[in-house]
């Protein structure tokens, strides 16, 4: 189990890694888009690859974010029972979750998605607007953030065995995350 | 019931079931969709290539420049939040009313709505405006029902004035311009705060000891201080109302590049309020990072589920139960506002826009509503899912900055009035759709008119010249 634990603990430390890029690109898009919309009135210059880096950087936000935020427990919940469950039971409903619901839909996504990206890559896809961006990279972001995702279930699913079996103690209170 | 097959009711069971289990209510729905995916490809629905479309339709998600606002009115709550804005407004303000029974109550309202029209997330709003006026509101005797209520009311007025996050993502819903529905909702917005106006104006008659003025020693400002004051408050909104607002109005900017516009200005005002440093700014991203993840997931899941609800003829299914109601229109919308009206118990406003939403915009095309008119009703109706005890955020946000002399219970049953005067706005609104469209501008009246001009007269020359060769 210590082994298993310390596996977890460095998946850990990779999605919170990434998730720090995502957090990057939230004040980068947020001055890249006050900056173009300036720009645009001010000096009357606008480019499709500056549009577009935005929803490219927007994408990258959640996509690497989304493991970071599972690890947290924020994603959101309906907690009307669950709210009312003991600890052990929260940690059982996790392991029931992760194992039937997570896991299944990630493989799923990472399977649809890696041979959409590799036709994109192999074609050098562009964006059709003229002097837009490469669009196969942003593409390669969504095999890459389930593969985190799925990672980060792995790792969710170690802390919960550990914790139901005594060797950790793991903190399952869930707050709604404020919006 | 079931001409459309068993499995779309079936999903719709089943969709309650998952979401009842706990799990993060993103994956549920994915799973659920891929579960009964996998059945309607056993029984003949459609092909495995169906399901394949899915990173196409995550690909949408990610390359919509209208969800990019959510991340950027996120962060600009975060941040104004923080830039003491707030409380500056309320310092002038408060003191300027504070000498009439229920003045702090007023300036409450009106700062609510000038924090309205500058940001778009109710969390900023609430969270500022508690921590300043609760206490203040305790010294000096008011009921704390009235207190509690009237700070977390005017915090969630947010969600109704534009540039409200919930009306963008219902745009993106229903497939209207955002512009639009910043229009239709200017009427709902002042109606809302004159019920509010006129609730607090009904108590300082009736009960005047639940919202006393305050005390001459209370109220230090005066002439040319307290003008200064409340200078230092407005111009700085203004500022950014003109930032945000003015140019999504003047048309000169995208409602996603005014929220990055507003942060920007949250930002600057912040650093002159000497409220800035990098830990501080830092927190807002990590934070706006988190809470858009959790969005936009909700939204992928969504996804998942209704592309397998579509192909199993649940859009049908349900058009054809809803458009069945007695009542045609208006039974429609009052069957759904009370539907949404209890789901919101259960299901915060994304939750209800991503999954809820598109099964009825079919529905509302078919009875020919007007769709900004139907999305400012939702609107409207789903502040009260703000505002349910005990799970309602506004609630939520005070029990957290309340002073502990406050007690659950007050903010629980002070929530209560706000609640009812907030439907009574949606009935305004179902029954007086003129509140809403009459904002909407010469334009789209005339549209609406000239469409219909020109569907009543091509028909009729070639229905009748026929008949006339037959003569």
């Amino acid at each position: 189990m210590a082994a298993l634990l310390a596996a977890a603990s460095i998946i850990d430390r990779i999605t919170r890694f990434f998730s720090i890029i995502a957090a990057i690109m939230v004040l980068a898009s947020c001055m890249i888009s006050a900056g173009n919309a300036l720009s645009r009135y001010v000096f009357d210059i606008s480019s499709n690859a500056w549009l577009e880096i935005q929803w490219q950087m927007f994408a990258a936000i959640f996509l690497l974010g989304s493991a970071h935020v599972l690890k947290l427990n924020e994603h959101v919940r309906v907690d009307i029972l669950y709210g009312g469950y003991s600890a052990r039971t929260k940690l059982w409903v996790d392991v029931f979750g992760l194992i039937f619901f997570l896991a299944p839909g990630a493989i799923l996504m990472i399977w649809f998605s890696v041979p959409w990206f590799e036709t994109s890559y192999l074609e050098g896809e562009m964006s059709s607007n003229a002097g837009g961006l490469p669009v196969w990279p942003i593409k390669g972001l969504l095999p890459l953030g389930f593969i985190l995702l799925l990672m980060q279930t792995v790792s969710e699913l170690i802390k919960r065995i550990a914790a139901l079996q005594g060797e950790i103690t793991l903190d399952v209170d869930y707050e709604a995350p404020l919006q | 019931m079931l001409e459309y097959g068993l499995l779309a009711p079936t999903m719709f069971a089943g969709l309650i079931a998952f979401m009842l289990i706990g799990f993060p209510v993103t994956f549920s729905l994915a799973a659920l969709g891929l579960f009964f995916g996998f059945i309607a490809i056993e029984i003949g629905y459609f092909d495995f290539i169906f399901l394949q479309a899915l990173p196409a339709r995550v690909f949408g998600i990610m390359s919509n420049e209208l969800l990019l606002a959510i991340p950027f009115f996120t962060f600009m709550g975060v941040v104004l939040e923080k830039s003491g804005l707030a409380e500056d407004l309320l310092e002038g303000i408060g003191q300027a009313f504070g000498g009439v029974p229920g003045g702090l109550a007023y300036a409450v309202i009106f700062v609510g709505a000038i924090l309205g029209a500058i940001t778009g997330t109710v969390a900023a709003s609430v969270i500022a405006m508690g921590m300043i006026s609760l206490p203040i509101m305790l010294k000096y005797g008011y009921d704390m029902k009235i207190g509690t209520g009237v700070v977390a009311a005017a915090g969630t007025i947010t969600q109704v004035i534009p540039p409200s996050l919930v009306l963008i993502v219902l745009a993106f819903q229903l497939g209207v311009p955002v512009g639009q529905m910043y229009l239709g909702a200017i009427g709902p917005s002042f109606l809302q705060l004159a019920l509010f106006t006129l609730f607090i104006l009904g108590v300082s008659i009736f009960q005047p000891h639940r919202v006393p003025a305050l005390p001459p020693e209370a109220r230090t400002l005066h002439g040319a201080a307290l003008w200064i004051m409340i200078a230092k408050g407005m111009i700085p909104s203004l500022v950014l109302i003109f930032l945000v607002l003015g140019t999504i109005f003047l048309g000169l900017a995208s409602p996603t590049e005014a929220g990055a516009m507003g942060a920007v200005g949250s930002l600057i005002l912040a650093w002159t309020h000497r409220r800035s440093s990098w830990a501080m700014i830092w927190d807002a991203m990590d934070s706006t990072m988190r809470i858009s993840t959790m969005v936009i997931f909700i939204l992928i899941g969504s996804t998942v589920f209704s592309l397998v609800f579509q192909g199993v003829n649940g859009g049908k299914w349900i058009e054809h139960l809803l458009t069945g109601l007695p009542g045609g229109q208006i039974g429609f919308l009052i069957f759904v506002n009370i539907f949404i009206f209890f789901l919101a118990f259960f299901l915060d406003f994304f939750e209800i826009v991503f999954i809820v939403v598109p099964l009825l915009v079919p529905v509302a095309h078919a009875l020919d509503i007007n769709l900004v008119w139907f999305g400012v009703l939702l609107c409207v109706n789903m502040q009260t899912s703000f505002m349910h005890p005990p799970f309602g955020f506004a609630l939520f946000y005070l029990r957290g900055i309340a002073p502990p002399e406050v007690k659950s219970r007050d903010i629980y049953l002070g929530s209560i009035p706000w609640i009812i005067l907030q439907l009574i706005l949606v009935a305004i609104l179902i029954f007086w759709p003129e509140s809403v469209t009459y904002w909407l501008g010469a334009d789209a009246v005339l549209d609406d008119a000239a469409v219909t001009q020109t569907l009543d007269a091509i028909p009729m020359p070639e229905l009748g010249l026929p008949t006339l060769d037959l003569n």
